[in-house]
This record gives structure tokens, sequence and C-alpha cells, in this order.
């Protein structure tokens, strides 16, 4: 039987796991989206569905990933039967196709951490220096350079690349955090940032914006549903306690998370009005970091230290997501037989062509962005189905259970088999609603339009229309006998 | 900082920082030596 690599210790698991769920998500989405949706009152439902929508998932990921030994596809076909092996491959698209922009936004952090390093962004107007460097070569060559990082990383295998990368990563990732916050706390001013962030605006509540901001937050942040987890979970040794790992990595996300908030908010408002503090949250994930934190960094004392402190961490976190996206992706590849080496080059290859698009073109990137990051709730109710077709309680006792662990018991079983499927009609209803009335009333069924119901129906279509007309030969290549584990 | 926002914040962080560091320190101090095949 083949020698099946694991990760060398639990912390390790944890770190890679932390590398995984904590991205730019939770540096450049978390703030504004609280701060946009009534501050305390909003981190009331994220905390609530970290417990009934992304912990739920997380320990189905890890537990299908230890059970089966596969990849994404091989996982569902092991464990729910080839028929569904297309669920897998639906899975396993989102994800890639995510990869292929996010090697792109991980080009963008190294960009801005050597700029802010190298003084380049002092003396500049924020807002043109972005625009200029969108619209030049350097977006395509950063692209590169973060696949080929990534490439790196993966290439050296489990314990040598994966857990050594986020051994080191992840821990200078909080440190450069809390430097980040303790100089945001102790600027004069800076408790109108934390008023707003954590005074309780209980009528908030009673708003339901606010419940599925939460939810998709944190749906999106914790990398719960996407196969990320799925995949580490190969690697875990088989008696891991993967209850506790997952609940460790989901406050371990959430605490990145508030550690991001409150990095950024206090300083954006200890210097600027209110009015002008929220445009700043409201300028959309890049604008809040690629134009106003420069700007808010360099109106701070040591602001030339902290600013690319802050953007190496918001670099580590890109970095650590985005070989865990590499890794699915070859590993997917590696089920298929082949060996470890060859299909990290294939998937880099990939990565770098088929980035290209997002690289040079803001509305192919937003475009993408907005198809797969929705779609990744559709892969958060495959997961919870593949459960739920297996049995939820056989799936406890077979999978996730270990002697000696925490349990999953009938709450575990109720949450993953009704509640998220009701969360993710929910979530998702909210979201094309949306699509219809407010981004694209007029063009929402156009399959051209960036923001549009039509184009989300096209790219998934195609994607499930594939995997279906393939699923028979995708199932049987993803569990054939395993040729190489190993590195 | 009002009173309501100082409680908040610590009923925040606690539950989150507190949780992670509990879970943390648990999950590493627990780990079972016995070294396990997979």
């Amino acid at each position: 039987m083949a020698k099946h690599e694991t990760f060398s210790s639990r912390w390790g698991i944890i770190l890679a796991g932390l590398g995984m769920a904590v991205g730019t998500g939770n540096m450049w989405r978390f703030p504004r989206i609280a701060a946009q949706n009534g501050g305390a009152a909003f981190l009331i439902p994220w905390i609530l569905f970290l417990f009934i929508w992304s912990l739920p998932l997380l320990i189905a990921e890890f537990s299908i990933g230890r059970g089966t030994r596969r990849g994404v596809v091989g996982a569902f076909a092991s464990l729910v039967g080839g028929r569904f092996a297309w669920m897998g491959g639906f899975v396993a698209v989102t994800t890639i196709m995510i990869l292929f922009y996010y090697s792109v936004v991980t080009g963008w952090t190294l960009k801005y951490f050597l700029a802010a390093l190298t003084g380049q962004l002092s003396g500049v107007t924020p807002g043109d220096y972005w625009d200029g460097f969108l619209s030049s070569w350097q977006p395509i060559f950063f692209h590169v350079v973060a696949a080929l990082a990534g490439m790196f990383i993966i290439q050296r295998g489990v314990v040598k690349g994966i857990e050594l990368a986020n051994k080191v990563m992840i821990p200078a990732l909080f440190l450069l955090l809390i430097v980040a916050v303790v100089r945001s706390v102790t600027l004069p001013g800076s408790e109108r940032g934390l008023e707003f962030l954590f005074n309780p605006d209980l009528s908030a509540l009673s708003n339901y914006r606010t419940w599925l901001e939460g939810l998709t937050q944190s749906a999106w942040s914790t990398g719960a549903g996407w196969g990320l987890i799925l995949t580490y979970g190969i690697y875990l040794k088989k008696k891991e306690d993967v209850v506790l790992s997952s609940t460790t990595i989901g406050f371990g996300d959430n605490s990145a998370s508030l550690l991001a908030g409150i990095a950024i908010l206090p300083v954006a408002f200890s210097i600027l009005p209110t009015d002008q503090a929220l445009e700043a949250m409201a300028a959309g994930n890049e604008g809040l970091m690629f134009i106003w934190v420069p700007q808010l960094f360099a109106r701070i004392p040591g602001g030339g230290v902290f600013l690319p402190l802050f953007f190496l961490a918001l670099f580590f976190a890109a970095l650590s997501s985005l070989i865990a996206m590499i890794e699915l992706a070859t590993r997917v590849l590696m089920d298929g037989g082949m060996v470890r080496g060859r299909a990290v080059k294939l998937v880099t290859g990939a990565v770098i062509l088929l980035g290209l698009p997002s690289a040079t073109s803001r509305d192919v990137f937003n475009n993408q962005d907005w198809v797969w990051g929705l779609g990744l709730m559709i892969s958060g109710l495959f997961i919870s189905q593949a459960v739920r077709m297996y049995g939820a309680g056989k799936f406890c006792d077979d999978h996730v259970n270990v002697p000696g662990g925490l349990r999953a018991g009938w709450a575990y079983q109720f949450v993953i088999t009704w509640l998220v499927p009701i969360e993710f009609v929910l979530m998702f209803g909210w979201w094309m609603f949306q699509a219809i009335t407010v981004y694209d009333p007029e063009g929402w069924w156009n399959p051209v339009h960036v923001y549009s119901v039509g184009t989300c129906i096209a790219q998934w279509g195609a994607a499930l229309a594939l995997l279906l007309a393939f699923n028979r030969r995708i199932a049987a290549a993803s569990t054939r006998e395993l040729a190489e584990v190993t590195v | 900082m009002s009173g309501r926002t100082w409680l908040m914040m610590l009923l925040i962080l606690g539950l989150n920082w507190g949780g992670f560091v509990v879970s943390l320190w648990y999950a590493v101090t627990h780990e079972s030596t016995r070294h396990d095949q997979s």
C-alpha cells in the first residue's frame, strides 16, 4: 500500500488550516462590512453563523478528506458513489476558478508590500498610483511571481512545503497584525473607531441584511465549503480530532478578522471625519486596501514603518490561502495518477495562463469574483448534501468521532442536514435578489454583464454540463488506485 | 468609550480570542503522542 504523507503535528495542522482560512477577506472585507452593518450588531450574527454554517462544514470537510484520502472529486465519488463525482467536480471547478484570479490578488499584495517597503507610496496620489499600476504590465508580472511562489511551496510536499510555509507565515501574520493593532489603538481619537466597531446598535439586528451579511462573511472568510480543508484532511492522521482542530481554526479565523478590524477602523476614524471614514469603508475591497490604507498610514506617526508591515501581513494572508488552492488542484490531478511534481507544474502553468484575463481586465476580474464567489455557496450545499446522503449519524460514527476526541452528536447532525441547506437558500436567494433588483436591474439576465444572474447561470451551467457529461470518466479517474501519495 | 461599548468589546474579543487561545492550547497540549499509522 502506498505510504501517506501526513502533517507532522497538530500545531502544523492548525497553522495550515489557519493559512487556508485567513486570507484577504479577513483583512479587507471584514472591517468594511462590519462598519457598514451596525458594527457590534453585525458581529452577533457573524459569530452565530460560525457555529451553524462554517464549523459544521469545516468538520465535514476535514472528516471526508481524512476518511477517503482523496481530493474533492474522488472524495465525493468515494463517499456517496461515482454517480455524484460531478458534485465534487463542481466544488473543485469553483475553487480552481477562484485560484486563477486569486493569484492576481496575491500579486497585488506583493507589489504593494514592495512599494511600501521602498517608499514608492509616499508622495503619490494613491488612487492614481493604483490606476497606474493596474494599467501597466506589473499585475501580470506579480501574478506570475505569486503563482511561481505557490508552486515552489507545493512542490516541496505537505510537511516541507505546506506545513513549513505556514509555520513561518501564520505566526508572523498574527504578530504583524498585533503590531498594527497596537499602533492603531494608541492613536489619539482611536476610540471613535472602536466605538464604531463595538458599540452595539441593536436596531440593526431587525434588518435582515445584517444577518445575511454576517452569514456571507462567515461563509467566505473561513474557507468552509471551498474543498480546501477537505484537501488538507487527506494528510491528517487517522485518530486526529477534527472537531477540535476545526473549532480552533474557526475561532482563529474570526480572531484574525477582529485584529484586522481593530487595525484599520481606529486609524480611519482617528484621522478622518466620520463621513469620510465611512466613505473609505464604502470604497470596496481594493479601494479600501490599496487607495485608502496608504493614505491613512501616511498620516500617522511611524506610518512609513507600519505600512510595509501591514502589506506584508496581507501578502502572507493571501499566499497562505493561494497555496491551499494550488494544493486542491494538484491533489485532484494526483488522484488521477499524476506525480506531485508534474501535477503542480501543470496547475501552475494553467494558473499563469488562465489568470491573465483577470490580471489585465477589471471587468473579467470582477465577473469571476462574482460568479465563483457565489458558486462557493453551492459548494457548501453540496458538501452538506454529501453528508446527508451518506447518513449524518453514520458519517459521525464512521468519519468524524474518534476515541478521546470532541464528539459531533445530534446537534451537529441537525445543523449539517437541515440548517445548512436552509441557510443556503436564504443567502443564495438574497444575493440573486440583489443582482436582479440592485446590481443590474436592466440586464440581470444578460450572460455577458459583469454582475448578472445570467452570467452565473451561463458559467455554472457550462461547468455542470461538462461535469455531468463526463461524470463516469471523472469518477473512474478520481478513484483509481493511488500510485503516489507522498511527494 | 461608553460602558456598553467596553462590555461588548470584552464579550466579542473574549469569545473569539478566548475560544481561539483555549482551543489552541488544549489542542496542542492534548495531542496524542502515540505515532499512529494513517
